[in-house]
C-alpha cells in the first residue's frame, strides 16, 4: 500500500481520464510513425528507389537498342569495366579534382578573409559589404552561367572591354576559350555564385567568439596576426571543416555552369565527372548503363565526404 | 573592440571595395548586356557603355514577340521558347509555391518528430537526412526520369512539385530540427496539462512560435526550387511545362541568339529571387548557418 503511494507521487504527471480508443492518444512510438510516413513515401520514391535504381541500371546493358525492346540484359560489371578504360572518363575525374581543390581552397581562403572584414562595423563599406554578400545566393545557376558567358566572349564580351577600357590588357583574351584558362573561368562563376554561404558560416562563427578572449591577448601584447593565428583561426576549424565538406562534395557534382559556359570545351579540358555522366547517357550513342555507373563512382566519393560530415555532427551534438 | 589605425581604415576600405566589386560585377554586366542592341554590343567592342539604350530586349520578351520594337524590326527569328515567356513564369512560380509549402509540412512533420519525440530510431532518420542531402542529382537524373515514366507523370507540373519535394526535403528537415529544439518546453507542456494532446500540441503551440524558424527554411527552399534546372529539364519536355530555367538553359548554344537577349531573360529570371533574399535576409541567413551547422 505503502509502495503504491510512494510510486503514485514519484511520477507525479496526472493521469488523464480514460477515453474511449480512437480518442485515446498514440503512444510516441505511433505518432513518430505517423508523423514520419507522409515524408518517408515522398523520400522513397524520390531518393531511395532511384537510388537503388541507378544501381540495378549500371548493372545492365541499357542503349536505345535495349530501351526500344524494353528489356535491359544483365551485363555485371562491364559497364565499370568499360568505364575505367575509357580514358574521358579519368580525365573528366582528374578535372573535377582540379575544380575542387581550387574552388575550396579559393573559397575558404576567401570566407575566412571576408567574414574578418564585415565583423569590422566601425567601418561603413563592411555594412555595405555585408548588405550585398547575399546576393549571388540569388542568382539561377543557369543565369549565372549565360552571364559569365557574355563576360568570358572573345569578341563582345563584358570582362575583355572593361580590361581593354582600362588598358590593362591590350589584346582581347579568349578566356573560356583557352585550353589553359577554361577550368578557371569555369570555377570564378561557381565561386561567385557559392562563396555567400561559406561567408556567412564563417560571419556567424566569428560572432560567436567571446571578445575576452581578444582583450586578454591584447593586454599580453598579442599582434593582431598573433591574435588571428593563436585566437581566431583555431576557434574557426570546426565550422572551416563544415565548409570543406560541404563546398567539396557540392563542387565536385558542378554541372550548370559547364553547360553554360564551356559545355565541356574547348576540346575536353571541361569535361567534369557530372558532364561526362550527362554527355554518355543522353548524348549519342545514349549508354545508359554506363552513364548510370559513372554517377555511381560520383555518388560514392561524394558518399564519403557525407560520412565524415555526419561523424562530424554526431560528436558535435553528443 | 579595436579601433583601425587611419592606414588601416584606408585598407579595409579597399578591401571592401575589391569584394563589392567582385559581387556586383556579373549584375552590372548583365544589366549593361542587356539594355542595348546586338549592333552596338558588336560594333565598338571596346565600349563598356553603349552608345544608346533600348528596353526593346524586355519589350519583345514581356510581349511574346508581339511588339518587335527597333531592335527586333529585321529579325525574322525568335527562339519559341521565348514566346511562352509568362507560362513559364507561372509554371516556375506555381512549382516554387507548391514545393515550398508541401516541403514545410512534410518537413515539420518530421522535424518535429526528430527533435521532440524521444523514440529511438529518430535519430537514426536525422543521419539518414544528413547523408541524403549529399546525393547529387545528376545520379538522380537516369532513374528519375525512368520511374516517373512509368508512373505516368512526364510533362506535369505535379510530377516536378513532387520530384523537388523530395530532393528537398532533406535540408528542410536539418532547418527545422535544430529549430523545433529551441522552443520552450514548458509552454508544450502547460498545454498538455490542460488536455492538449501531443500532436494539438504540436499544432497550436510548436508551429506557430515556430513562424521565424519556417520562414526561414520556406525562404531558402524557394529559392532552390526557383533555380532548379535539371529535375524540371528531365521530366518536363513539352513546352507547356518548362520554368523559366529550362527556357535559359534551351537558349544555350542557339547560334541566333544574341547576348542582348539573353542577357534580358536572365535579368528576368533572376529578378524576383534577388528581390525575395534581399527582402528576406535575415531569415535565409539564419536558415542556412542553421541547415549546415546545428544537427
Amino acid at each position: 500500500m505503502a509502495e503504491e503511494v510512494a510510486a503514485g507521487e514519484a511520477g507525479t504527471r496526472r493521469v488523464p481520464p480514460r477515453r474511449p480508443f480512437w480518442k485515446r492518444e498514440l503512444p510516441v512510438g505511433w505518432l513518430a510513425f505517423f508523423m514520419n510516413t507522409p515524408s518517408m513515401i515522398v523520400l522513397a520514391a524520390v531518393l531511395a528507389y532511384p537510388i537503388y535504381y541507378a544501381g540495378y541500371l549500371s548493372l545492365h546493358q541499357v542503349g536505345l537498342a535495349q530501351m526500344r525492346r524494353g528489356v535491359f540484359p544483365f551485363y555485371g560489371f562491364q559497364n565499370y569495366l568499360n568505364l575505367f578504360e575509357d580514358p574521358l572518363f579519368w580525365l573528366s575525374l582528374k578535372n573535377t579534382i582540379m575544380f575542387t581543390v581550387f574552388v575550396v581552397t579559393v573559397e575558404v581562403v576567401l570566407a575566412v578573409a571576408i567574414g574578418l572584414l564585415l565583423m569590422q562595423a566601425s567601418v561603413w563599406t563592411s555594412r555595405v559589404t555585408r548588405f550585398l554578400m547575399l546576393l549571388p545566393y540569388a542568382v539561377p545557376p543557369i543565369a549565372n552561367g549565360l552571364i559569365w558567358s557574355f563576360i568570358y566572349n572573345f569578341k563582345f564580351g563584358f570582362l575583355n572591354r572593361v580590361l581593354l577600357t582600362t588598358g590593362l590588357i591590350s589584346e582581347p583574351v579568349n578566356w573560356a576559350g583557352n585550353a589553359d584558362t577554361a577550368l578557371v573561368a569555369v570555377a570564378v562563376p561557381y565561386i561567385w555564385r557559392t562563396l555567400p554561404f561559406a561567408v556567412l558560416l564563417v560571419y556567424a562563427a566569428l560572432q560567436g567568439i567571446n571578445r575576452d578572449l581578444y582583450e586578454a591577448a591584447a593586454v599580453d601584447g598579442a599582434s593582431a596576426w598573433r591574435r588571428f593565428w593563436h585566437i581566431t583561426l583555431p576557434l574557426l576549424r570546426p565550422i572551416i571543416a563544415v565548409i570543406l565538406i560541404l563546398r567539396t562534395s557540392f563542387a565536385f557534382a558542378v554541372f550548370e555552369e559547364v553547360l553554360a559556359i564551356t559545355q565541356g570545351g574547348p576540346g575536353d579540358a571541361t569535361w567534369v565527372s557530372a558532364w561526362y555522366g550527362y554527355k554518355v547517357s543522353f548524348a549519342p550513342p545514349f549508354n545508359i548503363g554506363m552513364g548510370a555507373a559513372s554517377a555511381y563512382v560520383l555518388a560514392l566519393i561524394v558518399g564519403l565526404f557525407a560520412i565524415v560530415y555526419v561523424r562530424l555532427i554526431y560528436q558535435r551534438t553528443t | 573592440m579595436f579601433r583601425p589605425t587611419f592606414l588601416g581604415r584606408v585598407g579595409l576600405h579597399l578591401a571592401n571595395l575589391a569584394v563589392i566589386t567582385f559581387l556586383l560585377f556579373p549584375i552590372v554586366a548583365v544589366v549593361i548586356g542587356s539594355i542595348q542592341s546586338e549592333k552596338t554590343l558588336q560594333a565598338d567592342t571596346v565600349a563598356i557603355l553603349p552608345p544608346e539604350y533600348t528596353f526593346d530586349n524586355f519589350r519583345i520578351i514581356l510581349t511574346q514577340g508581339e511588339q518587335k520594337g527597333r531592335v527586333f524590326e529585321q529579325a525574322t527569328y525568335l527562339p519559341d521558347n521565348i514566346k511562352v515567356f509568362y507560362q513559364a513564369a507561372l509554371n516556375s512560380l506555381i512549382v516554387a509555391v507548391s514545393v515550398t509549402l508541401l516541403t514545410l509540412v512534410l518537413g515539420s512533420l518530421s522535424a518535429y518528430s526528430i527533435s521532440r519525440l524521444r523514440v529511438r530510431w529518430t535519430i537514426w532518420l536525422l543521419q539518414v537526412n544528413v547523408a541524403a542531402r549529399f546525393v547529387p542529382i545528376i545520379v538522380l537524373m537516369i532513374p528519375l526520369y525512368v520511374v516517373f515514366r512509368s508512373a505516368g507523370m512526364l510533362n506535369s507540373l505535379w510530377g516536378v512539385v513532387i520530384a523537388q519535394t523530395g530532393f528537398l526535403l532533406p535540408y528542410a528537415i536539418l532547418i527545422l530540427a535544430p529549430y523545433f529544439e529551441t522552443i520552450s518546453h514548458e509552454l508544450e507542456e502547460a498545454a498538455r496539462i490542460d488536455g492538449c494532446s501531443r500532436f494539438g500540441a504540436f499544432l497550436r503551440i510548436v508551429l506557430p512560435l515556430s513562424t521565424p524558424g519556417l520562414s526561414s527554411c520556406g525562404a531558402i527552399i524557394f529559392i532552390i526550387s526557383w533555380q532548379d534546372l535539371l529535375i524540371t529539364m528531365i521530366l518536363n519536355s513539352r513546352r507547356e511545362f518548362m520554368t523559366l530555367p529550362v527556357i535559359i538553359a534551351s537558349l544555350v548554344g542557339d547560334v541566333h541568339v544574341f547576348f542582348n537577349l539573353l542577357m534580358a531573360i536572365c535579368l528576368l529570371a533572376l529578378l524576383p529571387s534577388v528581390v525575395l533574399v534581399m527582402l528576406l535576409q535575415k531569415y535565409v541567413v539564419q536558415g542556412l548557418s542553421a541547415g549546415a551547422v546545428k544537427g
